[in-house]
């Protein structure tokens, strides 16, 4: 190793050390102490009798029907409100980068509901969505209760997230359509690329990393929703995503141990999803622009 | 004044100011935390800042907020208790964490002459719910229940059962919708208690210990549940209401009748007159024509935290607090009601409850919910077998009521 | 950009159309909000959307509460101290990532990504125990840290990829031009990576702005509680009563420095690259 390679790591470590020790500082223990907990059963209420069990609380989750009707009520939850927000996100970015009367505006309002805070959101529409008080039923001159089916609450749990986080998505976009040279688009028009064509064949690929990026992180979040469906239904009628099972064992029912466990579990599964993302996608981020 | 004066005093005051704050700080008077939710009335601190003047110097009572939901507060008490925060010495306690934190000894029981306080004069179903295996962890402050409302102007009078109130309602038509609780949370599991007490049935054996939900009571209370939630006078929204739902589609006029407790009354006189002026109230519907309803409590007990530093000022201050004076005031003021017997027959009290006797007969006859350390899991046992309502099966979801129930006081397995 | 005569306008128009149909896509839930929070108690169960009668009852609620403003200075404070931090450690390491060559350097982003995939609810309790040993419980530095350590892989994946685009020969291309080191790295690099910045810096704040699982674990008092958790504090006039009103003009009232940051940042988010920058 040369002179020149040895510096160039000591001043990467350097310029990531600081990072590296803030993540390390506050996630490293409670990530490490919940595994350990894990293997062991133990309820808050009777801190006596804690005792090590092993892989036991695994398997009463996997073993646990409950368990795999709430990881498919997340999947459809999370493949339906991302694979919404991508169009979507896509639609709006256009928008963004594109207005020229009123850009601000548009920029700034597309952006509002990703800065409200999500419990208050949530129970903005749940009260929009009540049969008898909300305005959505006024509107549409309907009379059932839409929270009150298992369809129809998914619609709604799907919309208020698509509401919510499409901004998340319209923003990322929004910053990986500016990476794209104004000039290319303007050569490709004069050589008679229509929109479509420049938009499938120079926007997108130039965007790949950006649209990773995006799907992501969008994909890890929407797979640990949350709050939005405790509001919204508490889980009931078939809602029920994975998080909230980990908060029922974890805070309602005080069992640290299988708590920790479904956490782990969660875990895992969103590992698997993300690296599926980057084997899919392909793109190496550290690779250097001139290799 | 001239400008050089006007400064010198803004300064010299914000000195004292400063000053005074530092006196403060360093001052010795041990202050005891009061930890529970935000009462708007004002009510908990004025009770707080009698206590303290009452106290002699020798401690001061000051409230630390909680947040307004019971299982955010619980969540909050239980992190901090089980880390042994000493801050923490006195707690506003839902009655449902009476046997569970007094296992976990996070609070401290009530021993000879405290218990004597903390029984003084109270309501036997009070006292019962501060009470777990023989021993008294908390004193009685405010209860509370659930009464039958119901439109004065369409219903000539009240029904005595459920079967009559459904057909009563099924009657009436469009307005004729009945407002309860069935979303899945602690409410689902307050009205299915109700039920099975008032069919003669209970939840656990008195042990608390092994599961009783005996055959018969338990399918009249499951009948009942799946004759209100599939009755064209159920609210459509049943299946996600809470108590404020209820409140706010009965006050819209669309409803006669209405499970809730006593805070629609001043609710609906604030907020929707020409509702209020024709309600009326009733106790709670029976189940069967020869046995009275029974309702479940609720409530605030103030329990005195285990690592408190100085527990025998916090149950002198827990015991000023829940005293006769600061009940009334707690009912005139902040419309709660009290746990001692001898306020319900006092003027100021009868008139903030016009029907503090129809309280008082329920609160005699009330149930309390399954008393077991495990009271978190069978709840949640409880409202995931049995919501939604609409959707219970008798025979069936009583078999698997029994079963769920069981897991849960073993806390075995996910819920 | 935009053509000559009628096809050009019809392009305005097109976006025009868009813009307008995003824009009340974006905000109608927010002007139900807005609606709910200038509605007078009685009226909130009235199934209309434009408020019969127009109250300000809710804001001076929220207003006198003490524990509000305090928390509407614990938010600022703590979520723009969070950004800073963030988006400064973010953008070291994305440089280093993206620029150096490094053993490590994948492991370093697989870890930052493990890091935002666990679910916080496991996390809380064992902070909440480590917060209280070294002090840090019902801090602002109790909260700063959890928030940028949560918000770091998202900082520095957005800004990895943003840096990955950015044609680093410029800045040589610049040097060799005459412009020192410093120029060079502020008319050319700084420009380009502006958006990617800004884009990042605006997702940490709207993260630490909103959280409300650390914020109601981590704090007890007003000396760090912001406002997502003091909003829970709220209470109607009895405890079954949801204080819809309060919590919607909270909300409104929480929103508008979300509302400056956004306006300020997204100036920046802008096309970097003009004609003839790019050589060769």
């Amino acid at each position: 190793m040369s002179f020149r390679d040895s510096a160039e790591h000591r001043l990467a470590w350097l310029l990531c050390a600081p990072a590296v020790i803030a993540m390390l500082l506050v996630t490293a223990y409670p990530m490490l102490y919940s595994l350990w907990l894990s293997l062991f059963r133990y309820d808050l209420r009777f801190p006596d009798e804690r005792q090590f069990v092993g892989l036991h609380n695994y398997i009463t989750v996997l073993s646990a029907p409950t368990w795999w009707q709430s990881l498919f009520n997340t999947a459809l939850i999370t493949v339906g409100s991302v694979a919404v927000e991508l169009v979507l996100g896509f639609i709006i970015a256009l928008v963004m980068h594109r207005a020229l009367v009123g850009r601000r505006t548009v920029r700034t309002a597309v952006l509002v509901p990703y800065g409200i805070i999500t419990v208050v959101a949530a129970m903005s529409w749940r009260f929009a969505f009540d049969p008898t008080t909300g305005f959505v039923n006024g509107l549409l001159g309907l009379e059932g209760a839409w929270l009150a089916d298992r369809w129809t609450a998914f619609a709604v749990i799907i919309l208020t997230e698509i509401w919510k986080t499409t901004p998340f998505m319209a923003l990322l976009l929004l910053g990986g359509l500016t990476l794209v040279p104004e000039d290319l688009l303007r050569a490709a028009r004069v050589d008679g690329a229509n929109a479509v064509q420049r938009f499938f064949r120079i926007v997108l690929p130039l965007m790949r990393p950006v649209i990773m990026v995006a799907l992501l992180f969008r994909t890890l979040d929407a797979f640990r929703i949350f709050d939005t469906v405790f509001v919204l239904t508490r889980g009931a009628q078939g809602t029920e995503p994975v998080s909230v099972i980990g908060y029922n064992t974890l805070i309602t029912r005080l069992n640290l141990g299988l708590g920790s466990a479904v956490s782990v579990l969660i875990f895992l599964c969103v590992l698997a999803i993300a690296a599926l993302y980057i084997k899919g996608f392909g793109i190496d981020l550290s690779r250097r622009e001139d290799d | 004044m001239s400008k050089k004066t006007l400064l010198n005093s803004l300064l010299s005051g914000v000195l004292v100011a400063l000053l005074c704050g530092c006196s403060d700080r360093g001052s010795d008077v041990p202050r005891l935390n009061w930890y529970v939710y935000a009462e708007r009335s004002g009510a908990f601190a004025e009770a707080a800042r009698r206590c303290s003047d009452g106290a002699g110097g020798r401690y001061e009572i000051s409230l630390a907020p909680l947040p307004a939901d019971a299982d955010q507060q619980r969540e909050q008490l239980v992190r901090r208790l089980a880390a042994g925060d000493e801050d923490i010495d006195l707690i506003g306690m839902d009655v449902i964490w009476t046997a569970e934190f007094g296992e976990a000894g996070w609070v401290l029981p009530w021993h000879g002459a405290s218990a004597g306080e903390a029984r003084a004069g109270r309501l036997a179903s009070a006292v019962e719910s501060v009470t777990y295996e023989g021993q008294l962890w908390a004193i009685p402050f405010t209860t509370n229940t659930q009464l039958l409302w119901y439109r004065t102007d369409r219903v000539p009078s009240p029904p005595a059962t459920w079967d009559q109130m459904i057909d009563m309602a099924e009657a009436l038509g469009e307005v004729g919708t009945i407002q309860a609780q069935g979303e899945r949370y602690e409410g689902l599991t307050v009205f299915f208690v109700s039920l099975l007490a008032s069919a003669g049935g209970a939840v656990l054996e008195a042990d608390g210990q092994r599961v009783s939900l005996e055959a018969g009571p338990t399918a009249s209370a499951l009948a009942v549940m799946r004759r209100l939630a599939n009755s064209p006078a159920a609210d459509p929204s049943l299946a996600n209401a809470r108590e404020d739902q209820a409140r706010l589609a009965f006050e819209s006029g669309a409803s006669s009748f209405m499970l809730n407790y006593t805070y629609v009354w001043p609710s609906a006189w604030a907020n929707a007159p020409e509702v209020a002026r024709h309600m009326g109230w009733a106790r709670w519907p029976a189940v069967f024509e020869d046995s009275p309803s029974r309702v479940t409590l609720g409530g605030i007990n103030l329990g005195i935290g285990a690592h408190s530093r100085h527990p025998a000022f916090a149950f002198e201050a827990a015991a000023c607090i829940a005293s006769e004076e600061n009940q009334r005031l707690a009912a005139t003021r902040g419309g709660l009601p009290p746990t001692i017997a001898a306020l319900y027959d006092d003027d100021a009290v009868r008139e903030t409850f016009p029907f503090a006797d129809v309280l008082r007969d329920t609160l005699r006859d009330a149930v309390q919910r399954p008393q077991t350390p495990l009271y978190a899991d069978v709840s949640l046992a409880i409202t995931r077998t049995l919501h939604p309502m609409r959707a219970v099966d008798p025979e069936a979801d009583a078999a698997r009521l029994r079963t769920a129930v069981e897991r849960a006081l073993r806390s075995e397995g996910l819920l | 950009m935009a053509g000559t005569g009628s096809a050009g306008r019809m392009e305005r128009l097109f976006w025009g159309v868009g813009s307008a149909i995003v824009v009340l896509y974006a905000l109608i839930p927010v002007a139900w909000l807005l609606s709910l929070s200038l509605k007078p108690g009685a009226d909130l169960g009235d199934r209309r959307f434009v408020p019969q009668a127009v109250s300000l009852e809710h804001y001076v609620a929220v207003f006198d509460d003490p524990q509000f403003p305090a928390a509407l200075w614990n938010s600022a404070g703590i979520a723009g101290i969070s950004t800073v931090a963030a988006v400064l450690l973010g953008m070291f390491a994305a440089y280093a990532i993206v620029r150096l060559q490094f053993p490590g350097r994948n492991l370093m982003l697989a870890a930052a990504l493990s890091v935002a995939m666990f679910p916080p609810v496991s996390i809380i309790g064992p902070l909440f125990n480590l917060w209280r040993t070294l002090g840090l419980y019902d801090t602002w530095a109790g909260l700063i840290l959890p928030y940028m350590t949560f918000t770091l892989p998202l900082a520095i994946w957005t800004l990895a990829a943003f840096f990955r685009e950015i044609p680093w020969d410029l800045e040589r291309a610049a040097r060799v031009d005459g412009a020192t080191p410093l120029q060079a790295f502020v008319h050319v690099i700084v420009p380009l990576a502006a958006p990617g910045v800004f884009t990042a810096a605006i997702l940490v704040f709207m993260f630490a702005w909103n959280d409300f699982l650390f914020a109601i674990s981590l704090t007890s008092t007003s000396d760090a509680r912001t406002v997502p958790a003091a909003i829970a504090f709220f209470t109607g006039s009895s405890l079954f009563e949801l204080p819809t009103g309060a919590i919607a003009a909270a909300s409104v009232v929480v929103t508008v420095p979300v509302i400056i940051v956004v306006l300020l940042f997204q100036r920046r988010i802008v096309a970097g690259l003009t004609a003839g920058a790019v050589k060769g």
